[in-house]
């Protein structure tokens, strides 16, 4: 069964101007995919793109003006999008598990990181005290926190960003998940931790079998790291696919340009910047998001675009997909 | 830091701050054109009698000394005689302190018992029907005048619906006041057993209670507001969500969180609410230090005032050595320095 399914989620911005009329951002217009358990996927998508509300909308985590507005979110089969507060606190933080870019400014200041752990594990899993303390010593180990029997005692402001991080892991698999949600985990952390907490994310994902949506900008990260790739652009899923023959042969121009704007193709010489502005998701165009950044577009670009198949499970939203030249697609001004 | 050496540092930082607050009452007073010389001769006293008044006061002295042989005496921890009672200033204001932190220590705590939830409670629904209703009501506290506040809730419960007892003060005049242990009339009502003393004290502290406890609720409201908006907004409180902590513990969270800024705020305002005291005293002849101090004031009771400011400063340094102390307790970041 898939684990988690994602169909048609439309997620909107509500908000009113100054003359009190309603504006509406389109920040989310119909995102689907899906993740099978012990599947890696990688969404991908410039800042803006919707990426991050993506994942605030599947967990329920949006605050107001932010509300969903069509589609749908199924995890192992159930309904999240209109489940009750009390009934998804059941399940965020046990069987969905996050882990977000602020670690140090998320946990709780005021109480201990072992008591921390400890508390995530009797709100969901109960038992005996002992027990879960004897699990948050494990996980802190599994996280590789030296020394986790003095780290317990450490209080958040205490630990360094890489630490912290390692912190919120070890949260994260306190209640063994299904489903881990990473948010841009390595933002805000020196380049070298980064890579630490990449490979430890890499393989704790392989020890504890979790199916992982991980949210990031970058494509580095992606390639190493997952199994599937999802981009977005514009709250849109615009190609999905297999991560081998996304970057093989990537379907949608703006896949092509992100590819080729990758760093090591600039130091190649062979790259150009990936230029324009992002859609403004209060005015939409009508057809694809893209079009006023796209080298390809047409008049044909500004009808309803359909997700077109290119290879088995690899689809792009693109009237051209599949029949594309073979050069990136470069339109800079836009 | 130890407990006993943040004192210390405390206290040596406090001195320069005192001498500071001596000179400035001292000079305050006699540069304001007062002059309790004509006062205290009467219309119809000759200029030998004047100047002998003066001489005594030491007020013919010039200024720098008079202020010098002062400082000297309130070092020695002697704040000088009433030019009016004759009495030991130091020994009046003693006697009034009690009085009046009784009525601070209820006015203040029933604020901010009533002030904190219901700040939270807006806080969990802004722009909620709640949160309109307390806005408009911490307005009214805000803006309406206190000794106005005072007459009005005599008049209603007093004149009109003859709920209270009249504003004549701490008990009523039939009642003999219980032996003193503590200054406190409800307190040693209740210490020495005598119900009747302890009711009349109570009843008696009702409106002046009600009446500080509303000019101190409002501040509080919108201060506890503002600050769980802002708790409620973090990441701390986003992450507590993302990690399915039920709202009970969520609650408990954002109040922890907010607790440390809601009681800085709070001692703030006990310093500051000390003025209004005066006229709350005032208004409902309550003979408490803040009357003391406005009557000193009025009289142009030189030692009398700079006394009561001085204890003033005093008791607003003990109030903020005691909230530090708190924070320190409660918020493992900080530091006592």
């Amino acid at each position: 069964m898939t684990l988690l399914k994602v169909e048609d989620l439309h997620t909107h911005f509500i908000s009113r101007d100054l003359d009190n009329q309603i504006c509406i951002a389109k920040a989310l217009n119909g995102v689907s995919f899906s993740l099978e358990a012990g599947r890696v996927l990688g969404i991908v998508g410039e800042t803006g793109a919707g990426k991050s509300l993506t994942a605030q909308s599947i967990v329920g985590l949006l605050r107001p003006p932010a509300k969903i507005v069509a589609g749908s979110v199924r995890f192992e089969g159930r309904e999240l999008t209109d489940m009750p507060d009390a009934e998804l606190n059941r399940i965020r933080g046990n069987n969905i598990a996050m882990v977000v870019q602020n670690p140090r400014t998320s946990l709780d200041p005021l109480t201990r990181v072992g008591d921390q752990l400890v508390r995530l594990h009797q709100i969901h899993s109960g038992g005996p005290k002992t027990a879960s303390h004897k699990r948050a010593l494990e996980m802190m180990e599994a996280v590789g926190l030296p020394d986790p029997e003095s780290r317990a005692k450490s209080w958040p402001h205490e630990l360094s960003g890489g630490m912290a991080q390692r912190v919120l892991l070890a949260m994260a698999l306190m209640n063994s998940p299904k489903l881990l949600i990473a948010d841009e985990p390595t933002t805000g952390l020196d380049v070298t931790v980064q890579a630490q907490i990449l490979d430890l994310l890499r393989s704790l994902v392989a020890r504890f079998d979790m199916a992982t949506l991980i949210i990031t900008h970058d494509l580095g990260v992606v390639a190493h790291f997952c199994n599937d790739i999802a981009v977005m652009f514009g709250g849109s899923i615009v190609e999905t696919g297999s991560v081998r023959d996304v970057f093989a042969a990537p379907a949608h121009p703006y896949t092509r340009n992100l590819i080729a704007a990758t760093p090591e193709r600039f130091q190649m010489g062979r790259a150009k910047a990936l230029g324009g502005q992002p859609p403004d998701l209060y005015n939409l165009p009508s057809g694809c998001v893209l079009q006023s950044r796209c080298a390809y577009a047409t008049e044909l670009c500004q009808t309803t675009v359909r997700n077109a198949e290119v290879a088995e499970g690899h689809f792009a939203l693109c009237h051209y997909a599949g029949r594309l030249e073979e050069q990136p697609a470069v339109k800079i001004n836009a | 830091m130890t407990f006993q050496r943040f004192l210390l540092r405390r206290a040596l930082m406090v001195i320069p701050l005192m001498i500071g607050v001596v000179f400035i009452t001292f000079m305050l007073v006699r540069i304001g054109g007062l002059d309790p010389v004509g006062r205290l001769a009467g219309p119809t006293a000759t200029q030998a009698e004047f100047d002998s008044i003066r001489n005594n006061l030491g007020l013919d002295q010039p200024l720098w000394k008079q202020f010098s042989i002062y400082l000297g005496n309130v070092v020695r921890g002697d704040l000088g005689e009433s030019w009016l009672s004759n009495r030991s200033v130091l020994t009046d204001i003693k006697e009034r302190a009690v009085i009046s932190l009784e009525l601070l220590f209820w006015g203040v705590g029933i604020g901010a018992l009533v002030g904190v939830p219901v700040g939270l409670r807006a806080a969990f629904r802004p722009n909620g029907r709640f949160d309109q209703f307390t806005r408009v009501l911490s307005l009214f506290g805000f803006s309406i005048p206190t000794y106005w506040l005072a007459l009005v809730m005599i008049f209603v419960f007093f004149y009109l619906l003859g709920w209270s007892p009249p504003a004549i003060g701490r008990m009523s005049l039939l009642v003999t006041p219980p032996d003193m242990i503590t200054g406190s009339y409800l307190i040693d009502g209740v210490l020495t057993a005598r119900w009747d003393a302890a009711r009349s004290a109570a009843s008696q502290l009702i409106l002046p209670v009600i009446c500080l406890a509303i000019v101190s609720a409002a501040p509080i409201i919108k201060q506890t507001r503002a600050i769980a908006i802002e708790v409620l907004s973090s990441d701390t409180v986003r992450y507590a969500h993302a990690c399915g902590l039920p709202e009970r513990n969520v609650r408990k969270l954002v109040l922890r969180n907010s607790a440390v800024p809601i009681l800085t705020y709070i001692g703030t305002e006990v310093t500051g609410l000390v003025g209004t005291m005066s006229l709350i005293e005032y208004v409902f002849a309550w003979g408490g230090l803040g009357q003391y101090g406005l009557n000193a004031i009025i009289s142009g009771d030189f030692t009398a005032v700079q006394g009561y400011v001085l204890v003033l400063a005093v008791f607003s340094v003990l109030v903020f050595i005691v909230i530090d102390f708190v924070v320190y307790l409660i918020e493992p970041r900080s530091e006592l320095s």
